[in-house]
């Protein structure tokens, strides 16, 4: 209740951020029920000239093999999306965890972890993407493991930063002093108070991942055909520049689009859990 | 068993920092012995970086000293177990003092919980209990800790340290970062309940005035060491040592 | 003449999203020539409120009710925006509880001073500055970042910094409270020392009694978003003629005899939605009447000072017989 109430106060504070969120609420939204929209078959093909021009019929016009380009987009946002958000909170997951211990139990695991957070982290993800799909061939799996092994390292860091901020507190010393076990303090007082700082990481790396993936698939390592993301989408978009610039516009708009939102959401979030708001001078 | 609660027999901490190929040393304790009979209070009186949390950490047991003793009720060194139910600590911050994310009757109950043991019921009416022996209506329970003032989350943290009737409890700077006229309640709230429930305690303040209205005996400490350990009668009168006779001027 | 510092009836409130919070209710306060004056006040008292007014520094969500707040005979409300820039840099000086946060970290200290200092303001200048406020080395506390000086020698860096362009007028808030004891009368006589050296007004704020005895000679105690008391400070604290003054001197440690129980001040300090009708201590007070409940004091001279009670006589006399039975 306090969340719903928080957002709509949100919405009220600041346009723009109230406009992101609703961009990306319809991308949600399209994400979970776009198969259904009536926009048309994403794979039948033929069902209009090869690299028509937009229609009255067919609103972005159609592709190399006469697809209706719109439903085509449409499943891009949906797959894009999709990908990044599932990959996402398995990683959110992961990390907090990590993150958590990390920081509750110190000493040589936590230097470790570091160690090995900071080498993940200096990876170039399309490096990264390049050796998986080297390893286990491209497909939605290896795009999977390469967003989780970009913002693994994001979300260890953050949950570990705000983890070795609570451990000082009273609430939680006193836990401790009171003889509660590690595992009672990081269930019943740690957790929950990490959950603020990890939903904003959790949007920043949803951008990420989308940008990833768009990536990955643009490069012709991720989503396979007939299956289309926007970032396969822009690929072949890409080749037809000259002759169908409306593939390339829509597609890539759309993906703008879908990340920006994310990211002004993101930002929404982080001012609104900022306790410093509203310090500015008149 | 020994009749002392509480005894740190020359208890050293030291801190080590900074890579390997140039270590720094800090000693934040250097062979501190202080024993704390049962139903006393001892006031802990520094400035900061004086090592007086350091201590208090020790007497909990939360911190292990690098060289010495510490020992509670014949137990060395202080674990889980020897200390559940039985300490109890009290911290500055009253923004922090309670899990902002359980109901503060939740977070008083706590170390019951921790405990355990103890019927959903009964847990009710300990609560009920606690939250009026510091003086707070029972509905307070049902409330979030955002809706209460700094010095009713204080007085929360003390129903919380008091709860399982524990027999020592320290309050590191409780008062601290409360208004004076709050402060005056909180502090005869701890002379009052500690003459009822008769627990040891360790008051841990930079605040000399303050620290002397609550405490029996007082201990003076700087730079990691004791400086100087007397019944508070002489520090209303004139303490001996010239760093006690310095942080005396300042409240004259 | 017109008085350095004139406040008249100011009311400020905040407007946050849980509802309306007054945070000054028609507060007065004025200086006549440079002098030092300390604002006694616990949170919610509007002390904070009135440093930070006097420059204009209150934050987006703050309106000014109504009254003003008049610096040399500038209004500070109704100047423009380059009018009361110039105010701040030229005639104003602010010191804050935290040095860490006042100061840049990422510049050295020496060309912080330069900077505050404006034109024909050198290097030589700051070193000279440095030493003003007692700093020894000052080649090397210049050459140094904030965060290689003690929490001690950041405020004196500080207090150079508001004092660079010699203001008519210093603001210190809370300056010691972040140090060690040792440390504070060292500052505290610093800056009182300034208003000697320069001819500077000092505003201290603290919720401190005795810092507040030891080095300001006149005193006004805040309640509620108004000055309740406002006096000679040894005139003030030896016989109180407010009843919030009287409790506070009662309710703090350190005048009690061993043994002795102290008096606290029974219920909270209130946080005001609005004006408030009578006076804003009554819930509190142990002289209240009905009268309290529904006329607001007016300011009156009585016994040497201002005060803002219906009963100042019953306080004076009580605090007096006080006095005699110890």
């Amino acid at each position: 209740m306090r969340i719903l109430k928080g957002l709509s106060a949100f919405y009220l504070n600041d346009r723009l951020t109230g406009a992101a969120g609703l961009a990306l609420v319809v991308l949600v939204l399209m994400g979970v029920f776009g198969s259904m929209l009536p926009l048309g078959d994403p794979t039948a093909i033929g069902v209009g000239p090869r690299l028509g021009p937009p229609t009255g019929e067919l609103p972005l016009g159609t592709d190399e093999l006469g697809r209706s380009y719109l439903p085509r987009v449409v499943q891009g946002i949906r797959v894009t999306f999709l990908i990044a958000s599932i990959a996402v909170m398995l990683t959110a997951a992961l990390g907090t965890l990590i993150g958590m211990m990390s920081a509750y139990v110190r000493g040589w695991v936590d230097a470790l972890i570091m160690r090995l957070a900071d080498v993940m982290f200096a990876f170039p993800a399309l490096i990264l993407g390049l050796l998986v799909a080297a390893l286990i061939g491209p497909g939605d799996v290896s795009v999977v493991t390469v967003i989780t092994a970009a913002t693994l390292p994001l979300f260890i860091r953050v949950v570990r930063a705000v983890t070795l901020s609570l451990a000082e507190r009273g609430f939680v010393v006193a836990a401790e002093v009171a003889g509660a076990s590690r595992m009672r303090v990081m269930i019943v007082h740690l957790l929950p108070n990490i959950t603020g700082a990890v939903l904003v990481q959790l949007t920043y790396a949803l951008s990420v991942g989308m940008l990833i993936e768009s990536g990955l698939s643009f490069l012709g390592l991720g989503i396979q055909p007939p299956y289309a993301s926007l970032g396969s989408l822009l690929r072949t978009g890409a080749v037809y520049l000259t002759i169908a610039p409306w593939m390339v516009f829509s597609s890539g708009v759309v993906l703008s689009l879908a990340i920006m939102s994310v990211n002004l959401v993101g930002d929404g979030l982080r001012d609104m859990l900022d306790p410093l708001r509203g310090r500015s001078l008149r | 068993m020994s009749a002392r609660l509480i005894e740190l027999i020359s208890a050293s901490v030291t801190y080590h920092s900074g890579p390997m190929w140039a270590r720094r040393t800090v000693e934040a304790v250097h062979k501190v012995s202080i024993e704390v009979q049962p139903g006393e209070i001892v006031g802990m009186v520094g400035e900061s970086g004086s090592g007086k949390t350091t201590v208090g950490k020790l007497c909990l047991g939360v911190l292990q000293p690098t060289v010495g003793k510490v020992i509670f009720d014949g137990h060395s060194p202080i674990d889980r177990s020897s200390r559940r139910g039985q300490m109890a600590v009290v911290l500055q911050h009253p923004e922090w003092a309670l899990n902002p994310r359980l109901k503060v009757g939740m977070s008083v109950a706590e170390p019951l919980s921790i405990q355990g043991g103890v019927a959903s019921r009964e847990k009710t009416r300990r609560i009920e209990e606690a939250l009026t022996m510091v003086g707070l209506d029972a509905g307070f329970a049902q409330r979030y800790p955002h809706e209460l003032s700094g010095g009713q989350r204080q007085r929360m943290a003390i129903a919380r340290a008091l709860i399982t009737r524990p027999r020592f409890v320290v309050f590191d700077e409780a008062v601290s970062a409360l208004d004076v006229s709050i402060q005056t309640q909180v502090l005869n709230l701890i002379k009052q309940l500690q003459a009822e429930g008769g627990f040891a305690s360790l008051f841990i303040s930079h605040d000399l005035a303050a620290t002397r209205y609550v405490a029996d005996r007082i201990v003076v400490m700087r730079a990691g060491e004791i400086v100087e350990q007397a019944p508070v009668r002489e520090f209303y009168e004139r303490p001996s040592h010239p760093y006690s006779q310095a942080l005396f001027d300042t409240i004259a | 003449m017109t008085p350095l510092l004139s406040i008249e009836d100011l009311a400020i409130e905040y407007v946050t999203r849980r509802g309306v919070v007054r945070a000054l209710d028609e507060a007065r306060l004025s200086l006549m020539e440079p002098s030092v004056i300390g604002i006694v006040g616990e949170s919610g008292s509007g002390k904070s409120t009135m440093g930070l007014a006097i420059g204009r520094l209150l934050p987006r969500f703050a309106n000014r009710l109504h009254g003003d707040l008049k610096l040399e005979g500038n209004s500070v409300f109704d100047a423009n925006d380059e009018s009361i820039r110039c105010l701040r840099r030229k005639r104003l000086g602010f010191v804050f509880q935290d040095p860490m946060t006042a100061l840049d970290p990422t510049m050295k200290v020496g060309r912080q001073l330069v900077y505050a200092g404006g034109d024909s303001f050198g290097q030589n200048e700051a070193l000279d500055l440095l030493a003003r406020v007692g700093l020894p080395d000052q080649a090397r506390v210049a050459s140094s970042y904030p965060h290689q000086l003690s929490g001690g020698m950041a405020q004196r860096v500080v207090i150079a910094l508001a004092i660079a362009r010699q203001p008519a007028l210093l603001i210190a808030d809370e300056p010691t409270a972040s140090l060690d004891a040792s440390l504070r009368d060292h500052i505290l006589d610093l800056l009182v020392s300034l208003h000697t050296a320069m001819n500077t007004g000092v505003i201290l704020l603290s919720h401190e009694l005795r810092v507040i005895l030891r080095h300001c000679e006149r005193v006004a105690v805040m309640y509620a978003g108004r000055v309740v008391e406002d006096g000679k400070t040894s005139v003030v604290f030896a016989s109180p003629a407010h009843p919030y003054t009287l409790a506070l001197l009662a309710a703090a440690p350190g005048r009690e005899r061993p043994g002795e129980m102290l008096q606290p001040i029974p219920g909270v300090p209130p946080v005001l939605s609005g004006r408030v009708e009578g006076c804003g201590f009554a819930p509190r007070c142990r002289f209240a009447a009905e009268r309290c409940q529904v006329e607001r004091p007016i300011a009156r001279l009585f016994a040497n000072r201002t005060v803002l009670c219906h009963h100042s006589e019953r306080v004076l006399d009580g605090a007096q017989k006080k006095d005699t039975a110890r």
